[in-house]
């Protein structure tokens, strides 16, 4: 039980903040995060950050075919990520949550062998970029098809449930995956069972080009969860402490066994849907700009310099330690060497049956006719 | 030895696997006080409780996603669709997320659960109580299919996908749910191997293939032949991915004329795959082209509901063709 902040009001009509624009702690309870905390924050923040812009220049040097940028969602996902208790809980994110996983520590060099489908990838280069998962730290490999995760995600947090440890599950999606039918499927299911998961919304108010009012009439997506008998949070998502301290109280709240919550982070996607959309054709510049503005990893630092916290030679020295680490992450990953054409067949089944095996020794063959196999 | 139907059968087997390990898990759509429509759950619920027989929202995308999570999180779920008619909301459920998780993560993840469903015509259900959807499974890799014709097969067909690593669609054939009783095994650990049909008949003249639902046709229409003298091999393939291979080219190479019988549609039908296997194979072996006798490539029908299925009558008329050819 949580007792040194206060709850949340569900449904509020403005969006929880607990630090302004300017960097002033604007909420009605103390601050309870030491100082290294704090600065871990700040430190993912800006690791999402430069993990985005290193993938979209390894994108245009053609070392990998994709990449969905995440800036302007780090708020949400570094306040996700220091909610939850990493290894314990179980994770269920969608494919712009590189910085989410980031965050919780998935090994930079795994993250770039999997962006560039190397012998570095533990998923051994089955899936495009941006689709990460990790055995070790309960992260459930992404799948492309949106919302398909729901509800698996739902039969982790009622196995949770069943097993009675406390331990919750939280699954992330964007605004466009409210509108699947498996996400009603997998959050009803949850409501019904009072199952220990909470829903995160990372809303960024674009479905590629589909804006918000195009994609629901609910008037947003916290609401939604209304319908299902749950409570709803809406949250400023370029605030990483608000939507840290809100899915602390729902997190702790599903661990009491108090059942699941929908947390809406209203977040702005500063680049493309992806490396093959172009936005301008559909949002104006001067919409990405002012959302640019409420950047919140310039938030964090004007609240850490409040507090003398922070300042020019922290910041520089953070961001070459990072760039150092993303310089030795992709040369580590690149060094790994690419996978073997032999073992696409693999991982089908846990054995490998016959009739693969035979269609695996014919394409060998053929492969050996036509010169390309020693 | 217990003598009981088929749904007796896939009722008690549930009964014994969840006694043997509690990991089991049964969740669908009436499955716990109700027992199931069909009574396939029956006595689970009071035997086992809510939290390991659950009644789910009306939803076959829950029931199957849920599944997938429950199974990554070390739970042996056994899902219900209530009619295999009923599985297209909980296909994209099957299809992207069970059948690629070991695929896509890499062996990181993997979804050991069973995905049980009633399939297959002659009860008077028209085209959403009577399809028989088998080829979207088999087209799907990732995901193991079995279609079981007796109960002796059903026990030993459950219990070997209910203790094996993949995702397994587990279909019923709902005509012969109370047609017949058999006895089957009373060891508690009679499982049947991945993959492997049976012999149901021996004969030298002719090899008639099926499985599910049209054996039942299949096996008369051997005795009619065996009235006029003419012995068929009858083979039974259980499991329709992976499917016996061996089994399937031993016996026609060995006697050169081949009738496969499925009650699916006729286009893409899992017996175009095995006759295209035997062509492929062992054409020299053969005496005659091998022929299908199979649904039609139409909506299931109501008023015309046996004339749908592969009859007996249509089954002898082809095994005159391969014979006079």
């Amino acid at each position: 039980m949580i007792t040194d902040s206060p709850r949340f009001e569900p449904f509020s009509p403005d969006p929880h903040a607990v630090i302004s624009e300017s960097g002033e702690w604007i909420a009605p309870f103390d601050l309870d995060l030491d100082d290294d905390t704090l600065r871990g924050m700040y430190r993912n923040l800006v690791l999402a950050r430069l993990i985005d812009e290193r993938l979209v220049r390894l994108q245009r040097l053609g070392k990998t075919s994709f990449v969905a940028p995440g800036a302007g969602h780090e708020g949400a996902q570094v306040g996700i990520a220091h909610a939850i208790e990493i290894g314990r809980d179980w994770l269920y994110p969608y494919y712009r949550d590189t910085g989410l996983v980031a965050a919780i520590g998935w090994p930079l060099e795994k993250l770039f062998g999997q962006m560039l489908a190397t012998r570095a990838d533990p998923a051994r280069g089955r899936q495009m970029p941006a689709h990460p998962g990790s055995r070790a730290l309960n992260v459930f490999t992404v799948a492309s098809p949106i919302a398909s995760h729901v509800p698996p995600a739902v039969g982790t947090a009622l196995s949770q449930k069943i097993a009675g440890k406390g331990d919750v599950t939280v699954c992330t999606f964007g605004d466009g995956a409210t509108s699947e039918g498996d996400w009603h499927a997998g959050v009803n299911f949850a409501g019904a069972q009072g199952a220990p998961i909470v829903f995160a919304c990372e809303n960024n108010r674009y479905a590629i080009s589909v804006d918000l009012n195009h994609q629901t009439g609910s008037g947003g997506i916290a609401a939604k969860a209304h319908a299902y008998g749950m409570p709803g949070y809406l949250v400023d998502g370029m605030d990483v402490l608000a939507c840290y301290y809100v899915m602390r109280e729902v997190v702790a709240n599903a661990r009491e066994g108090l059942g699941p919550a929908l947390v809406e982070m209203a977040v702005y996607r500063y680049g493309p849907h992806s490396s093959a959309d172009d936005d301008s054709r559909y949002r104006p510049a001067e919409e990405v700009a002012a959302w640019r503005l409420r950047d919140p990893i310039a938030r964090l630092r004007r609240f850490l310099e409040r507090r003398s916290l922070w300042g020019d030679e922290a910041e520089e020295g953070l961001r070459s330690e990072i760039a150092g680490e993303l310089d030795e992450a992709v040369a580590a990953a690149e060094a790994a060497g690419p996978q073997d054409v032999d073992t696409l067949f693999e991982d089908v089944f846990a054995e490998l049956p016959a009739h693969l095996e035979r269609q695996r020794e014919r394409y060998r063959l053929a492969r050996r006719a036509a010169g390309e196999d020693g | 030895m217990a003598v009981q139907t088929f749904v007796q059968t896939v009722a008690r087997t549930l009964m014994q696997e969840m006694r043997r390990d509690d990991r089991v898990v049964v969740l669908g759509q009436d499955v716990g006080k109700r027992g199931g429509v069909f009574l396939a759950t029956e006595g689970l619920f009071d035997a086992f409780g809510p939290d390991r027989v659950i009644d789910t929202p009306l939803s076959e995308a829950a029931i199957i996603g849920a599944a997938i999570g429950m199974a990554v999180h070390g739970l042996r779920p056994v899902a219900e669709v209530q009619f295999s008619d009923y599985v297209f909301p909980g296909f994209d459920q099957l299809v992207s997320q069970a059948a690629k998780l070991r695929y896509r993560s890499g062996g990181s993840f993997h979804a050991p659960m069973v995905v049980r469903m009633p399939a297959g015509g002659g009860v008077k259900g028209g085209h959403h109580h009577s399809q028989n959807p088998e080829t979207h499974f088999v087209h799907t890799p990732g995901l193991q299919v079995v279609y079981p014709s007796t109960p002796r097969d059903a026990q030993g067909t459950l219990r070997t996908a209910m203790r094996g690593e993949d995702p397994v669609v587990f279909l019923e054939p709902k005509r012969l749910y109370r047609a017949v009783k058999e006895e089957v095994s009373d060891d508690p650990d009679a499982t049947l191997p991945v993959g492997k049909g049976v012999l149901r008949r021996e004969g030298d003249d002719v090899v008639l293939i099926s499985y599910g639902a049209s054996m039942a046709e299949t096996v008369q229409a051997a005795a009619a032949l065996a009235q006029q003298g003419i012995e068929a091999d009858v083979i039974d393939l259980r499991w329709l991915l992976p499917w016996d291979e061996e089994l399937v080219l031993e016996r026609v190479a060995r006697v050169g004329r081949v009738v496969l019988v499925s009650e699916a549609p006729r286009t893409a039908n899992l017996v175009s795959e095995v006759a295209a296997t035997i062509a492929e194979e062992i054409l020299d072996m053969l005496e005659a082209p091998p022929v299908r006798v199979t649904g039609f490539d139409t909506p299931y029908p109501y008023a015309q509901d046996r004339a749908y299925l592969p009859g007996v009558n249509r089954i002898l008329y082809a095994v005159q063709q391969v014979l006079e050819y």
